[in-house]
């Protein structure tokens, strides 16, 4: 694919453009960056297949009845419509949200590397940390696009499927409906948060290689090396420097009083997670040659 | 650009994580430096434990267990409870006001576990099944033991206490420490022993309300503990009365029980209601096999640090067939003496010696210490 082919890319025309401002250029840069990852038919498609996870779950649960016993979340969605968005949440958590995730983030630099693009980005050297930061800052809003879309689904969904009402929250006393859209809000934010540091890994991966897909495989290696090493009871010294450890926390939300502490320590772990690959894929672009 | 300056560039993802490890494993060490307090005796100390009283608390309980009990696949029904409170940690949060209202939340995965009384009624929920019990308390029983009246001389009673362990335990005030943000003087105590496992014992209480805010129990071998409970958040405020109210929510199974008075209100067992699991209980058949009577109740030999429980009567026939504790069991050493021949089950804190003939010695000393039981014991 010859340069001239893919001029219509965004960034493309940005990069090669002329730059009239710093902050305008930055915004320029942002919004193309965001244009770029929500045009792509996979993001649709990755979009949509998260949608249907609440509609999927919603129906069952209606074809199975009120009395299927199940515990948890799933088991209070036929009495409350409104847990089909917890529900729905934290059944994508462990693995939709993340193949999510690793398909955008593996996509954002090797994908501009497979098609030629990246070369003429990086020929401004002192672009290259502002076009990681749009990368790094379009993955966050896909993860908060990815978790709203649930929450957005599951909420109509629910509403249509079930009867909604007080929520119940674990501590065993009841919340009016609004508070509980609004916790159910909290964990939707509190998830996507949690996905920022699997995205720095994979930022990181993608800046490795210029095969998008190579970048996808190991980020999403990585993701189940992380989760199989959570999963072993002797290693229980490290688990809470794994990235995924703390990743249930999200339901102390629903305690009365909601409990900060795991959520927090978990925050602070991405967080950690997030500098560190973000650092090493800054080291990586930055320092890189251009052929 | 040169290569020098470019792999100076990889010294900022290094720098973030040695500066994030270092935070992250040094934080905790640095925040828990030992705060300076007067010099307290272990008498003084125990004289104003005993004058403690709190009108109300309120806070975070964790708790971390590290017995070295060896995992038993598909242990018998209800005994997953206690062996549940025993291995890893838990966190929970409780409340209590003076004199009888309390409430007890263990914070599961994505569930709870709440026990709470305000006095008059005793509620427990499960989360999870979202079931709840309520339970009507009888009026002089409180679900936490009540904080010492003291009517008598604490002093007195620290110095008869500490006299009357002295043969067997060093007592000292070993330092202080910042338990929960407050700071708090540590008890020690170490068994002059070396008969038991025990390696010490250590309280945490605080310096100005006397509580004790944390347990520590060390084993003889090794630097971790083997047991630690206590605080990690706590506030002395009275919490609100309706803090300790139930009111069953909508959609909640709600059994009522009247039960005999000493009981806590416990926990309804889920796993109480599903089929009996393949290993049947090893306490059940031996009681109903005739000419062992007062089969459960157990023996205690010895004193002090060295004590051993003997449970009479386990049916040992059970042990050799191919379930998983006659598997755990078949991998034990066997050892003998005048006493008879037994396996013998260890672990960091308890060790247990089955006999052939179907007792049971279980306590926190060392396997040569059972088996010395085992010979002075009563057949």
């Amino acid at each position: 694919m010859s340069p001239n082919e893919v001029a219509a890319e965004p960034t493309e025309a940005l990069a090669v453009g002329e730059r009239p401002s710093a902050g305008r250029h930055t915004l320029a840069l942002f919004l193309s960056e965001l244009r770029l990852v929500f045009g792509r038919a996979r993001t649709q498609v990755g979009l949509g297949v998260l949608a249907a996870v609440p509609l999927l779950i919603g129906v069952a649960i209606k074809i199975a009845g009120s009395d299927s016993g199940a515990e948890g979340f799933i088991g209070q969605i036929a009495g409350n419509g409104l847990f089909l968005i917890v529900a729905s949440l934290g059944l994508s958590l462990p693995f939709f949200l993340p193949t999510a995730v690793t398909v955008i983030s593996g996509e954002s630099l090797a994908g501009e590397a497979s098609l030629g693009t990246l070369r003429n980005l990086l020929t401004a050297p002192a672009g290259r940390s502002r076009l990681l930061a749009a990368k790094m800052v379009a993955l966050a809003v896909f993860c908060l696009a990815a978790t709203m879309t649930i929450w957005i689904s599951g909420l109509i969904v629910g509403f249509i499927l079930f009867p909604v009402g007080d929520v119940l929250l674990l501590s065993g006393s009841t919340v009016s409906l609004g508070e509980g859209l609004l916790r159910a809000l909290g964990i939707a934010v509190v998830i996507s948060l949690s996905l920022l540091g699997l995205a720095g890994i994979g930022l990181f991966v993608s800046s490795l290689t210029s095969t998008p897909l190579a970048a996808m495989a190991a980020t999403f290696g990585t993701f189940i090396v992380l989760g199989i090493l959570t999963a072993i009871p002797q290693l229980h010294a490290i688990h809470p420097w794994l990235l995924i450890y703390r990743w249930q926390s999200f339901a102390d939300l629903l305690r009365d009083p909601p409990y900060w502490h795991e959520i927090g320590r978990n925050l602070l772990l991405q967080g950690g997670y997030l500098v560190v690959f973000y650092a090493a894929a800054w080291a990586k672009i930055t320092s890189r040659d251009i052929t | 650009m040169g290569v020098a300056q470019r792999s100076r560039r990889w010294l900022v993802p290094v720098t973030a994580v040695a500066v994030i490890a270092g935070v992250g494993t040094l934080g905790p060490v640095v925040a828990d430096a030992s705060p300076k307090l007067p010099g307290i005796s272990a008498q003084d100390l125990l004289a104003k434990v005993q004058t403690a009283k709190v009108d109300g608390l309120s806070g975070t309980v964790r708790s971390d267990a590290d017995l070295g009990l060896p995992a038993i696949p598909g242990a018998p029904a209800g005994s997953e409870q206690l062996t549940e409170m025993l291995s890893g940690q838990h966190t929970a949060r409780v409340a209590f006001a003076s004199p009888d209202k309390a409430r007890v939340s263990v914070l599961d995965n994505q569930a709870e576990r709440v026990w709470t009384t305000d006095g008059k009624s005793a509620w427990a929920y499960d989360s999870s099944r979202r079931e709840a019990v309520k339970l009507t308390v009888p009026e002089h029983k409180t679900t936490k033991p009540e904080k010492a009246v003291p009517s008598y001389d604490p002093q007195a009673v620290a110095k008869q206490f500490l006299d009357a362990i002295d043969p067997t335990t060093k007592v000292e005030v070993s330092g202080t420490e910042k338990v929960a943000g407050r700071d708090a003087y540590k008890l020690r105590l170490v068994p002059k022993t070396d008969k038991t496992t025990v390696g010490s014992v250590t309280l945490a209480i605080d310096s100005k309300t006397w509580v004790p805010l944390d347990v520590t129990v060390m084993p003889r071998t090794g630097n971790d503990p083997a047991l630690e409970v206590g605080f990690s958040t706590v506030s002395f405020d009275v919490p609100a009365a309706s803090t300790f109210t139930f009111t069953p929510p909508q959609g909640v199974k709600v059994t009522d029980k009247k039960v005999p008075s000493q009981d806590r209100p416990k926990r309804v067992a889920p796993k109480q209601v599903e089929p009996k699991q393949v290993e049947p209980k090893q306490v059940e058949p031996k009681q109903l096999k005739p000419g062992t009577a007062k089969a459960g109740e157990p023996t205690v030999i010895g004193e002090g640090w060295e004590s051993v429980a003997m449970i009479r009567g386990a049916q040992t026939a059970q042990l050799t067939g191919n379930g998983p504790l006659a598997q755990l069991l078949a991998k034990a050493p066997t050892v003998s003496g005048t006493w008879g021949k037994g396996k013998v089950l260890t672990s960091r804190m308890v060790s247990a010696l089955i006999t052939d003939d179907g007792r049971v010695f279980v306590g926190l000393v060392t396997p040569d210490t059972l088996q010395a039981a085992a010979a002075k014991a009563p057949r």
